[in-house]
């Protein structure tokens, strides 16, 4: 079990321009920190290619201009197209496309919601039947197989939790105890009790103590969208890529965006082609290549990387790359209680509950999900959005409002599945081009009715909760179709055959053999809303074979 | 960028809730008394310098802001200095934005020609004339516009010019601090046992 402090490894090597490494991996966020730290320390040499910046965490500052309104550490919202269907035209800015540019990726940002799936997740096609016009299907592998690789995320990363009634089962316990509940945990556990549910402590990639040389959690606020100053958010810039980078066999390369893999006449990829700061071209040669660049921008540069031998895009036989894109549903229901609950303060979610988290045929639809206790109170997005839709939203009463609603509010939300449709997908735009001349994201998404049905279900039960723990009003974000997306899944789904899928179960390209991916994409299923866990252990698991492989000449 | 897509909630009517005083965020000791220090520093002799705006566009922000988060007994935009920041804002990272800003100001000010004409610019009109204006204007792209820059002038950080003192922050009851320790609520320093 990798458990071994993390030594400051910088400055870490840098290889000569044109040197062949053994791997190149695309992307340094959730999955790219682990895969390159896990080659590194086998013994290969490996250069991450990232797109954005190295920030360290100390620069990370509570600046919600900076992170909202000007995109800094962002993908460019200019940068992508958006339409509901193929019939429709692709027009910029009509979804937002929510990931970030830089060293850790959106492992920095992420609220660090850290759920396991669970058995159910991998074998729901089998379990529950065809779903009629989607492509919801098994996994090749189990919650048994990958069960190894949550335990040592978690243990390696440090993720502070407690098993509840529906958890599936575990090697080992969580490495830390739960952070302390807030006033919305209270509340949420309540008024879930009150109605004969089972609450239990978030898991949350955030340190309740100090863990691995790094700070515990000093309950600053502002973890979702933010980077963590303290370095208690369990992100890869925290955690593995220092230990990659202690190797002396891992170069972390920021600035570097990677516009093509290239290929040779045998069909085998011999590294990638990118742009630094100063759109500069550079080719790094590898023997291998890793794409870790999350489930649209992986697919993106497939879809870019054509050949004479790959002219629909690189791994791309099957004609599924792109495919299957999943979001995760999201519903939001708030209320507001007599006293200050005062949820500026601390992690995001401190109570959770899984009760619905299978599909119910007695519900009428597919889907299932689960619910948390949030805060959304950054102060001008709270001004901007977070009062009542029927309050009045500037002048004297707006102004009385805001004093009497921002510390006494809190959120419960729904996180649901997404079934994976092939008519959602990542393709290129064939006219708008990003800030580097290279074909915009071009996003066709449209939520499936029973997602929908879903968000509506646990959104109902999002205001029976906070009727039962006392709020004195409660009110609800409308359930539509897609406006935001910061999960993105599914669009090099795994799978046995070479026909319907992209990568194999050890996330090696079926088309190329020495290609291999392990991000969102790699997800069959959707799971209930919070990726990351499953990602990162994909990534441990990947990571070993891998380099089984190599070892064996066999890449 | 000043837009309001962030801005999840149409403009409907008032909520009726009645709310005990009690319930109030911020010491009002401790507000009024800072409204008294903004009032003295508004009164200081050297009037101030604008980036981008003119002495009467500043002035017309500034109403128009005033509207937006009233002062009453309690410091609003205006002590927090929104105008500052909107200036600051269009001279420097919303450059994009000035055009249209400065095509919905003057739309505005010909707004208040026609309905009131001969009185001059919408700062110079009676208070209830400003708020009859504006609440015609609500659904406006440039109202929307004025709405985002003057809530994003209030509660953001002091140091793009606006929120002076931190007087939006003080004002709903929101500190940055970076380290706090349990308990953090009401709710939880009762579960705790530690509170009430």
């Amino acid at each position: 079990m990798g458990t071994e402090a993390v030594r400051p490894g910088r400055p870490a090597i840098r290889f000569r321009p044109g040197a062949t490494v053994d791997f190149v991996v695309v992307g340094s966020g959730a999955a790219g920190g682990i895969m390159a730290k896990e080659l590194a320390t086998a013994g290969f040499t490996v250069v991450v290619l990232e797109q954005g910046p190295r920030v360290e965490a100390e620069q990370f500052e509570h600046d919600e201009i900076k992170t909202f309104f000007q995109s800094a550490l962002q993908n460019n919202p200019a940068g992508f197209t958006f339409r509901r269907t193929e019939a429709d035209a692709a027009r910029p800015g009509r979804i937002q496309l929510l990931y970030h540019r830089l060293v850790g990726g959106g492992s920095v940002m992420f609220t660090a919601n850290y759920w396991r799936f669970r058995e159910i997740d991998f074998a729901e096609r089998s379990r529950l039947g065809e779903v009629a016009g989607t492509g919801l299907a098994d996994w090749p592998i189990t919650y048994r197989d990958l069960e190894p690789y949550y335990t040592r995320a978690e243990w390696e990363l440090g993720v502070s939790g407690v098993p509840g009634l529906f958890d599936p089962p575990r090697s080992r316990r969580y490495p830390l105890p739960p952070l302390p509940v807030k006033s919305s945990g209270v509340l949420f556990e309540r008024g879930a009790r009150a109605l004969g549910l089972h609450p239990q402590p978030s898991p949350l990639a955030i340190l309740s103590r100090p863990y691995h040389g790094r700070r515990a959690c000093q309950h600053c606020g502002y973890c979702l969208a933010f980077g963590c100053e303290f370095g208690a958010k369990s992100s890869t810039l925290v955690t593995v890529i220092p230990l990659a980078e202690a190797t002396g066999r891992c170069e972390i390369r920021a600035d570097s965006y990677v516009r093509k893999i290239e290929v040779d006449d045998r069909g085998r990829v011999t590294g990638a082609t990118y742009l630094d700061a100063d759109k500069r071209e550079h080719f790094q040669p590898a023997r291998a290549v890793v794409l870790c660049c999350n489930g649209a921008e992986t697919p993106r540069l497939l879809l870019m990387s054509t050949s004479s031998l790959f002219p629909n895009g690189l791994a791309n036989s099957s004609g599924v790359v792109g495919k299957y894109l999943m979001f995760n549903g999201l519903s939001s229901a708030s209320g507001v209680f007599e006293r200050p609950l005062n949820e500026f303060k601390s992690v995001m979610a401190t109570r959770v509950l899984y009760d619905f988290y299978d599909s119910d045929p007695r519900r009428g639809f597919y889907g299932g999900g689960a619910l948390d206790a949030r805060a959304f109170v950054y102060p001008t997005l709270f001004a901007l959005g977070g009062l009542p839709h029927d309050a009045p939203s500037w002048g004297a009463e707006y102004k009385r409002m805001l004093r009497e609603y921002y510390t006494r509010t809190m959120n419960v939300d729904g996180h649901s599945t997404s079934l994976p449709l092939e008519t959602n997908s990542i393709s290129l735009d064939p006219e708008v081009k990003d800030a580097w001349g290279l074909p915009a994201l071009r996003v066709t998404y449209r939520d499936h009715p029973d997602d929908l049905a879903m968000m509506r279900f646990l959104q109902d039960k999002a205001v029976e909760i906070l009727e039962a723990a006392g709020a004195r009003q409660t009110w609800r974000q409308p359930v539509q179709e897609a406006t935001l997306a910061a999960h993105l899944l599914g669009t090099c789904r795994m799978g046995n055959d070479p026909r319907t899928s992209v990568v194999d179960q050890y996330h090696r390209t079926h088309d190329v053999r020495n290609l291999f991916i392990c991000d969102g994409s790699s997800l069959v299923t959707g799971g209930r809303g919070q990726p990351t866990c499953t990602i990162q252990a994909l990534a441990y698991r990947a990571g070993e074979h891998i380099a089984a492989l190599a070892r064996r000449g066999e890449i | 960028m000043f837009d309001d897509a962030l801005s999840r909630r149409a403009f409907l009517t008032v909520s009726g809730a009645a709310v005990a005083s009690a319930w109030l965020a911020a010491d009002p000791d401790e507000l009024r008394a800072s409204l008294a220090h903004a009032a003295r520093a508004r009164e200081a002799p050297c009037a101030p310098a604008w980036e981008f705006f003119t002495a009467e566009q500043a002035a017309d922000v500034e109403a128009i802001a005033a509207q937006i988060v009233p002062t009453d007994d309690t410091p609003g935009a205006r002590e927090a200095r929104v105008v500052s920041f909107v200036d600051h804002s269009l001279a420097t990272w919303a450059v994009p934005q000035r055009e249209p800003f400065i095509q919905g100001l003057d739309g505005l000010n010909g707004d208040v020609e026609k309905r009131w004409p001969g009185t001059g610019r919408f700062a110079s009109l009676p208070p209830e004339r400003q708020l009859e204006l504006l609440r015609a204007q609500e659904q406006t792209p440039f109202f929307r516009q004025m709405r985002f820059a003057t809530l994003v002038g209030m509660f953001s950080l002091p140091s793009y010019g606006g929120n002076a003192g931190k007087l939006g922050w003080r004002l709903i009851g929101f500190e940055d601090r970076y380290v706090w320790q349990p308990p953090f609520g009401d709710y939880d320093a009762e579960a705790a046992g530690r509170g009430h």
